[in-house]
């Protein structure tokens, strides 16, 4: 069975939660949650509520938070460590 | 009297040549099949001159059926291949015109395809012989004056160099497009019996790529906050901003503090340095050049830019337009030029300044072509009324030609350093000391001159606003039209005469869309099938190395055979593994076929179940297209009528008074319209009113029960 992104269908690799271009979206995501974490001090939840409203958002990021937060953390799309 | 055919490339430019070369500048018109040609004297010779209609000729494969790999090719009349084109008549026409010409001269535009235009009439209308007799004439301008030092001057053989890499990359453009686009249509029709036309080619597949990876880029883009301070001083009454001397500042906390450190208080001037700064005249146009700076002040797209520069050259108005050259020769008789353009009352102050100045040089810029000098004006002024585009295109040359002559702009800028409570604020004020070029420019300048008041060190200065403001990184632009061709002229891939036409492809095949352009869900599937399968297309190293090899034709240092049959090979090995994964790769297009089919189709959500799509249908038995939710089988009848003729465009927005969704029609020869589909809509009610009547071709929207 052909293993499809839940966000677009498209075709995933068997080891990875989503589509290359949806993952590419999630780690730009994942790298720059320090960043507005010390600029705002904000959670993980709360960073992703306001990067999926900002309208310099990337289409794919945006599908990205939007799902991480519908499917409460989405399986295997974990929160950053802080650092 | 000795009969002489001269080629030229257009009807116009015919017209024009035969006119320069008639001793009494009143040549005779005739046609042939309707085909428009001229007869001039001078002495005992007698010039028959006509014109082709662009290329008479064009590649073919040889046999063989609709399939790939394909390398036998030919050169036939264009009219064979494409039923519509509209050339038969020009071959015929030049067949008998050619009847007992001693003397031939190629009189196209000076450059490969003009080269190449003339050579395929000779040689397959005109036979092999006609080579031997042919000469060459050289112009940029289509003045009178040019053209009779052009006659007077011609090569005494054809430009062969030229010819030969013009033929060469013909072929090998013909090559790499029929071969590789039959394989992507044939994938499709192979695996699902769908026919679509699909297409790549050599500058086609890099320049696909580029925008795909700045689409990436876009779409996975997150913004990082940053604050800026906001701050004004108010000085005798007027305002003026301060900018934080530093300009984006990471936290908000650190912001903050910034203001609180800052309220309250008053600034004092600490330092005051103005410097003054030679701004150099800019370089007269490059096709390049001319195309951006035509998109960014008047947004007319390359094509457009390129059309109406055309025109102009055709009315002998300005220099020969696809050239790479940011300079003036020498031979140029930049006097006369200025003379013939005193004529026209609005330059008539600036060319007498720059008449007036004791030598005339005109800043040259670095780029090169050895064809054509720069674009610049022919001193002709209009004969007949310009359109607006034609008009602001000749104003932009005319003026950017004048800068070019002058001197350098001294501007001076000055900078104020204020303290405010430990914190560095700055106050900038810019002017222009000597407009220098900037006199005959500036109509096409976007500068603000900021003046500030006298200000002395030690001076006290209120704070009037201060805030900080949280702001967001944005994303990389995506391309537009101008951006892309720049795009691809840095990384040297196409040539100033097919850089605009392959932008228009993308357009035409589907694969972009929008004036920023934006990747279209089939533009993606293209680049991923082929970066997976065959991703020698979308090189850049493969497509430039053929360029240079033209190059080296041109200048007699490759032969034109060897660069095809390499091209050809380079090609082989691609098509094989092509072929050996045809299905795989029609199957994943077929799917983004569908799926952008799909979109195109989709015209946003319904309003009245909010579960379903208002999608755009064709009624099976009338064939009548109408929009209606893709619920209709679970009970949504919400229905609308829509214009039967021209494209419709989903706008993804939905109207904020009924909520029916927004559509853009394109309807040949009228300007789009955006309107929202719901005919009842009540935001329309009024406009109805006062029209009075309804519009006839948009009925009410109705259930379809």
């Amino acid at each position: 069975m052909e293993q499809q992104c839940p966000i677009c269908n498209r075709r995933r690799a068997e080891n990875e939660p989503l589509c290359a271009y949806h993952q590419r979206a999630y780690l730009n995501l994942r790298e720059k949650y320090d960043q507005w974490k010390t600029a705002l001090g904000v959670s993980w939840d709360e960073y992703l509520r306001e990067v999926a409203d900002n309208p310099n958002t990337g289409e794919w990021v945006r599908e990205v938070a939007q799902h991480i937060l519908q499917r409460e953390g989405a399986q295997g799309l974990s929160q950053p460590h802080s650092s | 009297m000795g009969k002489v055919l001269v080629i030229c490339e257009k009807p116009t430019a015919a017209e024009r040549i035969a006119e320069a070369l008639d001793e009494r500048g009143k040549p005779r018109a005739f046609r042939e099949m309707a085909v428009p040609y001229f007869v001039a004297r001078l002495g005992k010779l007698e010039f028959t001159v006509v014109s082709a209609l662009g290329h008479l000729f064009t590649l073919t494969q040889s046999r063989g059926s609709w399939t790939y790999p394909v390398f036998d090719i030919q050169w036939v009349p264009a009219y064979t291949v494409n039923k519509e084109s509209r050339t038969k008549n020009f071959v015929e026409a030049i067949g008998k015109l050619s009847s007992g010409a001693e003397e031939y001269i190629s009189a196209c535009d000076y450059d490969v395809e003009g080269s190449l235009i003339a050579y395929t009439i000779l040689r397959y209308i005109c036979g092999e012989e006609s080579l031997k007799r042919a000469r060459r004439m050289k112009f940029s301008t289509l003045t009178k004056r040019d053209l009779q030092k052009a006659y007077e001057e011609k090569m005494p053989t054809l430009d062969f160099s030229m010819i030969y890499a013009g033929k060469a990359r013909h072929e090998a453009d013909f090559l790499f497009g029929i071969n590789l686009s039959r394989a992507l249509t044939l994938s499709v029709k192979h695996a699902t019996g769908y026919y679509k036309t699909l297409s790549i080619g050599r500058v086609q597949g890099p320049t696909l790529n580029f925008i795909k990876e700045r689409e990436e880029e876009i779409r996975t883009f997150v913004p990082e906050p940053y604050w800026v301070i906001d701050a004004e001083t108010t000085i005798e009454g007027k305002k003026y901003p301060l900018e934080y001397s530093e300009l984006r500042i990471p936290t908000k906390s650190q912001a903050e503090d910034i203001v609180e450190g800052c309220r309250g208080a008053e600034g004092t001037v600490t330092e005051i340095n103005s410097k003054s700064l030679t701004q150099a005249p800019p370089a007269p146009f490059n096709l390049g050049d001319l195309q951006r700076e035509v998109y960014s002040l008047f947004r007319y797209s390359p094509r457009v830019a390129l059309n109406a520069a055309e025109q102009l050259y055709l009315g002998a108005l300005i220099s020969y337009p696809r050239t790479s050259s940011q300079r003036i020769p020498p031979s140029i008789d930049i006097k006369g030029i200025l003379n013939g353009l005193a004529q026209e009352p609005d330059y008539r102050g600036m060319t007498e300044k720059l008449l007036s100045r004791p030598s005339l040089r005109p800043l040259q810029g670095g780029k090169d072509d050895p064809a054509h000098p720069a674009i610049h004006p022919t001193g002709n002024l209009p004969e007949k009324k310009l359109t607006q585009v034609q008009l602001r295109l000749f104003d932009l040359v005319v003026r950017r030609f004048m800068a070019s002559l002058s001197d350098s702009a001294v501007l001076k800028s000055v900078r104020a350093d204020v303290n405010v409570n430990g914190h560095l604020f700055y106050i900038r004020g810019r002017q222009t000391e000597y407009p220098g070029w900037m006199e005959f420019y500036g109509l096409y300048l976007r500068r603000e001159e900021v003046v500030l008041p006298q200000m002395k060190v030690g001076q006290r200065i209120p704070v009037s606003k201060l805030e900080a403001v949280e702001k967001f990184t944005s994303a990389p632009p995506r391309f537009n039209p101008s951006s892309l061709l720049k795009l691809m002229e840095d990384a040297e891939i196409g040539t100033k005469a097919t850089r605009t036409e392959i932008i228009d492809t993308l357009f035409k095949r589907g694969y972009v869309a929008g004036e920023s352009i934006d990747m279209t869900d089939l533009g993606f599937a293209i680049v991923e099938t082929i970066g997976k399968y065959c991703p020698a297309i979308l090189s850049i190293e493969m497509t430039r190395d053929l360029e240079r090899d033209m190059e080296l034709i041109q200048l007699e240092q490759r032969g034109a055979d060897d660069v095809v049959a390499e091209a050809a090979a380079a090609l082989k090995p691609i098509l094989e593994e092509f072929k050996a994964k045809e299905k795989l790769i029609g199957v994943e297009l077929n799917a983004a076929l569908r799926e952008s089919q799909f979109k195109e189709n989709t015209l946003g959500p319904c309003p009245s179940c909010r579960t379903g799509v208002i999608r755009i249908v064709r009624n099976r038995s009338t064939g009548k297209r109408f929009a209606g939710c893709s619920n209709y089988a679970n009970g949504c009848r919400t229905s609308y009528p829509l214009p039967q003729a021209g494209k419709i465009e989903p706008t993804k927005r939905s109207c904020p008074v009924c909520g029916a969704p927004i559509i853009k029609a394109f309807i040949r020869g009228r300007r789009f319209m955006t309107f929202c589909i719901n005919f009842d809509c009540p935001s329309k009610k009024n406009r109805r009113e006062e029209r009075g009547a309804a519009v006839p071709h948009l009925q009410q929207a109705k259930s379809r029960e």
